[in-house]
């Protein structure tokens, strides 16, 4: 995977993606009810890394969050998850899905 | 019905046999040990004591040392390490010479060690207590030497750690001659810019300190010099510096703290990449910075993205006879300090952390969460998947296997590498030699005891702190460099020292001076002399630690320590072996063979 440092720039201002907090303790993916492998943790690390292509790849993950936020009430570190999955989609709809 | 009658005793040895409150008598019969020890010639007193330190106990052993006109005492019960001092104490308030006290251990071992047998823990202890007396029954009264100390104090090193010591001792009143081999004083905290964890600027610290030092009256600078020469005792240490231009200057200093630092460890041509342009270590990268805090720039480029690969050159694999297997402990803190400060000032910067481990202790813990929090990225990598730094057409590209993506390649096109390089030993072996320091295992100086005996090396008087002992940071530095200055204080304010007489004594009528004993030393106490027509071997008492070194090389029997002389090991020795086989006709051990008498109380 190839670092893209602009990538994580060009999210935070597209919405509030902040991730800085994550320790990747990875109770977010333990709890996460989809059971999707990339979410939340791995999404948020290749997010961090500025890996846009993965992000791209993962348009069905990020669209499929319930936004229920069990992850969220129990981040040790604190991360707004659920806002960083918004600011993920408000990424794509303007990047990918052009709405 | 009469016992058999005793001999005449030769001496007057009381026995006292403690209980410990049942850490003893549970397992061994301190009540056969102290009837058995009562038959002894030279015992006139046996008695049993619950707890024989006790204040009441002490107080007993006081009235019968007294009343019974006592001229020794045997104290059957813990470790020397914890009440040696104690019971040493209690004879000199009884009127008895101190070093007429002998402690037989039959707790740590006897009771401790044998709990499974009773009978033969009961039996060792007897045995110990026999040779205790017979050590006691040929004992000889000592005194402690009391010798005169100066009240100065030789700095080497001005660095921070060295200048903060300089001027404690300036504020205790006792005089500093401060050398350092550089032509500027400050180390290289002056070289730094920003510092954990109180943003201070290493150049105005370090300016601040020696300001202060001009200032003081007692504190001598002497610059780009040296130390060539040490000779005498602690206390009075005679002292040879030779300046710049070649100039000798001696001086006498009751005692010496080093506080020569470190050096940043150089990493080889190609070690990471070191070497391409836009590889930078951490104290250059700190250099580059200077005081600024924001927007980073490398030959005139600003620098978005920073790449920073940790632990090179510590933590290395032992194999090869590496000494740097160490964790340098302050790259961690101080890297992540660079990168909350960085991070905070220019929200944009891109970081990037290649880690092995984090280890910012303590409180430097906050600086990782600032670190993360103003948009620093930390990557793990194993021991084995070292990360890769080449420069292509492009510019540099840096490889990473990231652990927490299980091994996912990681390629990242920063502007700036910084390798975090630890702190290795300063290359000073004129010193060490002149001074005779012991070094550890990874070549910093060695302390006497890293728990009981911090900044205290094996030479009384010779104090080793800051860096020069091992990775510290600035303020553990400081910390290490004030320690040094209250040992050196305690010393040298009270204006004498007592001196321990156990020291290895010299006959010279036996001496035929071959040089063994002198090989033997490592304490530099043993000197050749003249004595009426033959060449002899002569100790100094105050320089002689009581090691024993010299007393088995010695094929004359000509040298024994005070205290545990030849005749009292041998006779303790017999004391103990009635009834081992192979005993009778059993060649003596000294002189026979190379082990060496124990010489010093010990567990």
């Amino acid at each position: 995977m190839k670092v893209d440092p602009d990538f994580l720039d060009t999210l935070r201002l597209g919405g509030e993606f902040n991730a800085r907090q994550c320790i990747n303790c990875g109770t977010c993916t333990a709890l996460c009810p989809l059971g999707m492998e990339i979410m939340p943790r791995k999404l948020f690390r290749y997010a961090l890394l500025g890996n846009k292509e993965a992000v791209l790849k993962s348009t069905e993950p990020i669209y499929s969050c319930l936004l229920c936020k069990m992850c969220e009430a129990n981040c040790p570190g604190g991360v707004h998850i659920a806002e960083n999955v918004r600011a993920l989609r408000s990424y794509l709809n303007a990047e990918v899905l052009e709405v | 019905m009469t016992e058999p009658a005793k001999e005449e005793p030769r001496r007057r040895i009381g026995v006292v046999v403690c209980q410990c409150g049942g850490n003893i008598s549970d397992y061994v019969d301190t009540e056969k040990v102290r009837s058995e020890i009562a038959k002894e010639g030279d015992v006139v007193s046996a008695r049993v004591e619950m707890f024989a330190c006790s204040d009441a106990a002490q107080q007993n052993s006081i009235e019968e040392i007294k009343s019974k006109k006592l001229d020794g005492i045997v104290i059957s019960s813990c470790s020397p390490k914890l009440h040696l001092s104690t019971f040493r104490a209690m004879s000199s308030r009884a009127g008895l010479n101190q070093y007429e006290y002998t402690q037989a251990n039959i707790r740590e071992q006897c009771s401790w060690a044998h709990t499974h047998d009773r009978e033969a823990a009961t039996g060792k202890a007897l045995r110990l207590v026999r040779a205790a007396v017979a050590k006691t029954a040929k004992s000889e009264p000592l005194e402690k030497m009391r010798v005169e100390t100066t009240p100065q104090v030789l700095v080497i090193g001005a660095g921070v750690a060295g200048l903060r010591a300089a001027l404690s001792l300036s504020d205790m009143g006792i005089t500093v001659h401060m050398i350092d081999s550089a032509d500027h004083p400050g180390g290289h905290v002056g070289r730094w810019g920003t510092l954990f964890p109180n943003n201070k600027v290493g150049k105005t610290v370090v300016d601040g300190l020696v300001q202060d030092v001009r200032t003081r009256e007692n504190i001598m600078l002497y610059l780009k010099t040296e130390l060539v020469e040490k000779s005498g005792r602690v206390g009075a240490f005679n002292v040879k510096l030779r300046t710049g231009n070649g100039a000798a200057i001696p001086l006498q200093v009751g005692a010496i703290v080093v506080a020569t630092g470190f050096e940043p460890y150089a990493p080889q041509s190609g070690e990471f990449g070191y070497g391409l342009p836009g590889v930078v270590t951490l104290p250059e990268f700190k250099e580059l910075l200077g005081s600024r805090s924001n927007k980073p720039t490398y030959e005139g480029k600003e620098v978005r993205t920073v790449v920073y690969v940790y632990c090179v050159g510590s933590r290395e694999p032992a194999e090869a006879g590496n000494p740097r297997t160490y964790c340098s402990r302050y790259c961690c803190s101080a890297t992540s300090h660079v990168a909350s400060v960085l991070g905070a000032a220019d929200p944009g910067l891109h970081q990037f952390h290649l880690f092995r481990d984090i280890r910012t202790y303590g409180k430097y813990e906050t600086m990782y969460e600032h670190a993360l929090q103003s948009g620093s990225v930390f990557l793990r990598y194993d021991e084995e998947n070292r990360p890769t730094v080449e420069r292509d057409a492009k510019g540099l590209v840096v490889r990473v296997k990231d652990r927490l993506m299980a091994g996912e390649d990681v390629e990242i096109r920063p502007d700036l590498v910084v390798l975090v390089t630890g702190m290795v030993p300063r290359a000073n072996e004129a010193l060490t030699r002149v001074l005779k320091l012991p070094l550890g295992q990874d070549g910093f100086y060695r302390e006497a005891h890293v728990k009981l005996r911090p900044v205290e090396t094996v030479i009384d008087g010779v104090f080793v702190v800051g860096a020069s002992q091992g990775p510290k940071n600035v303020a553990e530095s400081v910390t290490s460099a004030l320690a040094g200055v209250s040992k050196a204080g305690a010393l040298l304010l009270k204006g004498y020292v007592d001196l321990d007489p156990l020291v290895a004594r010299v006959d010279p009528v036996a001496c035929e001076w071959c040089g063994e004993c002198l090989k033997a030393c490592p304490y530099g106490a043993i000197e050749e002399v003249t004595y009426g027509d033959k060449q002899v071997a002569q100790i100094s008492p105050i320089l002689c630690k009581g090691e024993g070194g010299c007393v088995p090389v010695c094929a004359k029997q000509a040298v024994s320590v005070l205290g545990y002389t030849n005749e009292q090991m041998l006779s303790m020795i017999d004391a103990m072996s009635p009834g081992i086989p192979g005993k009778a006709g059993a060649p003596s051990l000294i002189g026979t063979t190379s082990r060496k008498v124990p010489v010093k109380e010990g567990a």
